[in-house]
């Protein structure tokens, strides 16, 4: 333990002489954090999240009326503002002002069209500043259509089955499938998974992006001593293969976790992102910081040169970046990526940020924790067998 | 004299190619031990064995009587290695490398900062401790390369190469450090592939080729191993076929022959003839101008050896 410490000490000393640690580790991730911060810093925290959706229904028929009840439904329940208009050139002026985030224009004929099974259209007007708005509009949109396009269908499979029921039997059935309770849900997500608010989710996505990132100026290092003929004198002297490795582990580790307080410190005073209970993130940094050392351990044990290693770990780095929603919320819609996120660190460790978010306890972060350390303990045994072996000959 | 190095039938493959077949040797307390050959011998391949870098395929290591493994940091400390390749940290300084690998060796404190003040003032490079090495020129490098291999006080200090890329004013220094080392007690293994390095510095030499050691022993042995006299041309104004008829008879003598402005004489020890040859000669009425003396050297030992010139 005394040479790894030693060896990271003076690695240490390296990498702070060197400064692109501070720009990589530190400087980067600060500032994108803080211009997401400017550009989207109200997008949809949780206290302002205003959904401001508009309605125009030109057709008025039964089945447009149903989508206007749906609509209000929500706006009791405080989920969305629900602005009915009944010009639409007014309506789609408020969109450009900015008065609603987005406009669901039903155009006349449509309750016909789907008695008559023939195709139809919702539109959907958004307002490029309110991207949740227009996404909210538009799911809405699609649920309520994909509802009608199964009554229709069962309409449809009546009408061919039976023996020619009466069509005015079918239009009824018609109106009968469009008013019943629309079989969609829109469900309030924060209610049963938390979520981090806008700057939070910023600064922790940019702090464990650029982790990984961070981690590597110490576990490269062993590419690096073998490349500059040192690694001959640390295998000389009378210290332990796995202290060689080790110290380069140490170093990761001790890098990343500065840069990790470093960045929570600096976001909360600069843009108020909140951590949570501090004993909860120190857990999730801890394992975050590990994990991102065990799989950045790997490529470097995979890698011959320090700079193929660079090249590969900012491919990886970006991609599980990317997957795990650092950048933006992944998979909110769309399951499979949902699931596929959390094969990475980044998505366990924004989980784990968003569980002990708003109040709770530091003990909701520990399964995200215990994924965290899943993630390090298998990928660290990887690496530690890889590094051995590139000492050994 | 106590043996500090033994090395015993080491031998190393890479795939199809032998590196170093059957090498042994012994260096003594205080001894020069010289590894020459060409490029591609096996002297690096060799030495990483010796230092415990490189585990052999057969053949074993032992060093003040402990046994050098590659698992094993045993008999670590008595070894101080300059490898080939710079092993220097360029964003460090002088001080901070040295002070960096003294730590290693668990030295500490005081100690510690005596040892790189003595170091540093050993290598020269006092004045310069504390620039980076990046901006030390290429020969302040090395020898700060090899400042770092004394650094723990090793009995056994292997150089390989020190002195390769170097400029002419600081391998005569190099050179020097390591002939003042022997005078400690050290035991030095030196490798290189300048027969003029290894017959100033070395007590005994092994040549190389080939993963194979070819021939070991002094200059001297080296050289009569092959059959090779010294060279002594005697340069002088009076009756040079005399002077070549008297001291073709003169004991150890091989042939005195007459060359363009005097006598060639090859003997076996050019040094003790030398004296008996100058007074004859004087004896004999003819007055000396110059005296030279060429003794054969290991290059051409190592082309009666391999066939083939030391260097490429
Ligand atoms: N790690 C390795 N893998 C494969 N072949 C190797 C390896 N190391 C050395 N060799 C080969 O073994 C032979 C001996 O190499 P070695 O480095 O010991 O020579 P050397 O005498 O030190 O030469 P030089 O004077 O050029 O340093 C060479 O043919 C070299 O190509
Ligand atoms: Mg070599």
């Amino acid at each position: 333990m005394g040479a790894a410490t030693r060896i990271a000490g003076k690695d240490l000393k390296l990498r702070l002489r060197d400064r692109s640690v501070f720009i990589l580790g530190i400087i980067t991730p600060l500032a994108l954090a803080y211009i997401f911060h400017l550009v989207f810093g109200n997008a949809f925290s949780a206290d302002s999240l205003e959904l401001e959706v508009g309605l125009v229904d030109l057709d008025g028929s039964a089945v447009s009326q149903s989508l206007g009840e749906v609509l209000a439904d929500l706006d009791a329940d405080g989920i969305l503002v629900l602005s009915e208009f009944d010009d639409p050139v007014a309506a789609e002026a408020a969109v450009e002002q900015g008065d609603i985030g987005a406009l669901i224009e039903l155009e006349p004929g449509l309750g016909d069209a789907v008695l008559m099974g023939q195709p139809f259209t919702i539109e959907v007007v958004g307002d490029v500043d309110s991207p949740t708005s227009t996404q909210v509009a538009s799911s809405i949109a699609s649920e309520f259509g994909s509802a009608v396009e199964r009554a229709q269908l069962s309409v449809a499979t009546a009408v061919e089955l039976g023996q020619g029921p009466p069509p005015e039997d079918v239009a009824a059935w018609g109106q009968e499938a469009a008013q019943r309770p629309p079989a969609f849900t829109f469900t309030d997500v924060s209610a049963d998974t938390r979520q981090l608010d806008a700057n939070t989710f910023f600064a922790a996505g940019m702090a464990v992006f650029f982790l990984f990132f961070t981690v590597q100026f110490g576990v490269v290092g062993i590419l690096e001593e073998k490349q500059g003929g040192t690694m001959a004198r640390l295998l000389a002297a009378p210290i332990s293969h796995a202290s060689v490795v080790a110290g380069k582990a140490i170093l990761s580790f001790v890098l990343g976790v500065i840069s990790m307080a470093v960045l929570m410190v600096a976001t909360h005073f600069l843009m108020g992102a909140q951590w949570g209970p501090p004993l909860g993130v120190a857990l999730l940094v801890v394992t975050g910081v590990l994990a991102a050392t065990a799989i950045m351990g790997v490529i470097a044990g995979a890698a011959t040169t320090a700079d193929g290693a660079g090249n590969l770990g900012a491919v990886i780095a970006v991609i599980l970046g990317m997957l795990g929603g650092t950048f933006f919320p992944i998979g909110q819609g769309n399951e499979l990526l949902a699931r596929l996120s959390y094969l990475t660190p980044h998505a366990w460790f924004m989980r784990g940020l968003a569980d002990i978010s708003g109040g709770a306890e530091w003990t909701a972060a520990l399964p995200a924790a215990g994924a965290l350390l899943l993630f390090s303990v298998v990928f660290g045994a990887v690496a530690w067998a890889l590094l051995r072996r590139k000492l050994g000959k | 004299m106590t043996t500090v190095l033994a090395a015993k039938g080491l031998n190393k493959r890479f795939d199809d190619l032998v590196a170093v077949d059957g090498v042994s040797f012994e260096i003594a307390e205080g001894e020069t031990f010289g590894l020459l050959g060409p490029n591609g011998a096996g002297k690096t391949t060799s030495i990483s064995m010796v230092a415990g870098l490189l585990e052999p395929d057969s053949g074993t290591v032992h060093v003040g009587g402990t046994a050098i493994r590659t698992s094993s940091t045993d008999g670590r400390a008595e070894i101080g290695l300059v490898p080939q390749e710079l092993a220097i940290y360029p964003d460090l300084t002088g001080a901070e490398n040295l002070k960096f690998f003294g730590r290693l060796y668990d030295m500490a404190g005081d100690e510690l900062e005596r040892r790189v003040g003595e170091v540093l003032e050993v290598i020269g490079l006092s004045d310069r401790k504390d620039d980076l090495t990046r901006e030390y020129s290429g020969g302040m490098q090395r020898r700060l390369n090899i400042g770092i291999g004394l650094l723990h006080r090793p009995r056994l200090l292997i150089l390989d190469e020190p002195t390769v890329g170097v400029d002419p004013q600081s391998r005569n220094s190099i050179l020097e450090s390591v002939e003042n080392l022997s005078g400690q007690g050290i035991a030095v293994l030196y490798t290189t592939h300048y027969m003029e390095e290894a017959e100033r510095l070395c007590d005994r030499v092994a040549i190389i080729d080939e993963g194979v050691i070819q021939a070991e022993g002094t200059r001297r042995e080296l050289v009569s191993l092959v059959g090779e006299k010294d060279r002594i041309r005697v340069t002088m104004t009076g009756d040079v076929e005399e002077v070549a008829r008297i001291a073709s008879e003169l004991p150890n003598v091989h042939e005195a022959s007459v060359s363009d402005s005097g006598v060639d004489v090859l003997a076996a020890e050019a040094s003790t003839l030398l004296p008996e040859l100058l007074s004859r000669v004087s004896a004999a009425g003819a007055n000396v101008t110059g005296v030279a003396v060429f003794e054969p050297n290991l290059e051409a030992v190592f082309l009666h050896l391999t066939g083939k010139a030391l260097r490429d």
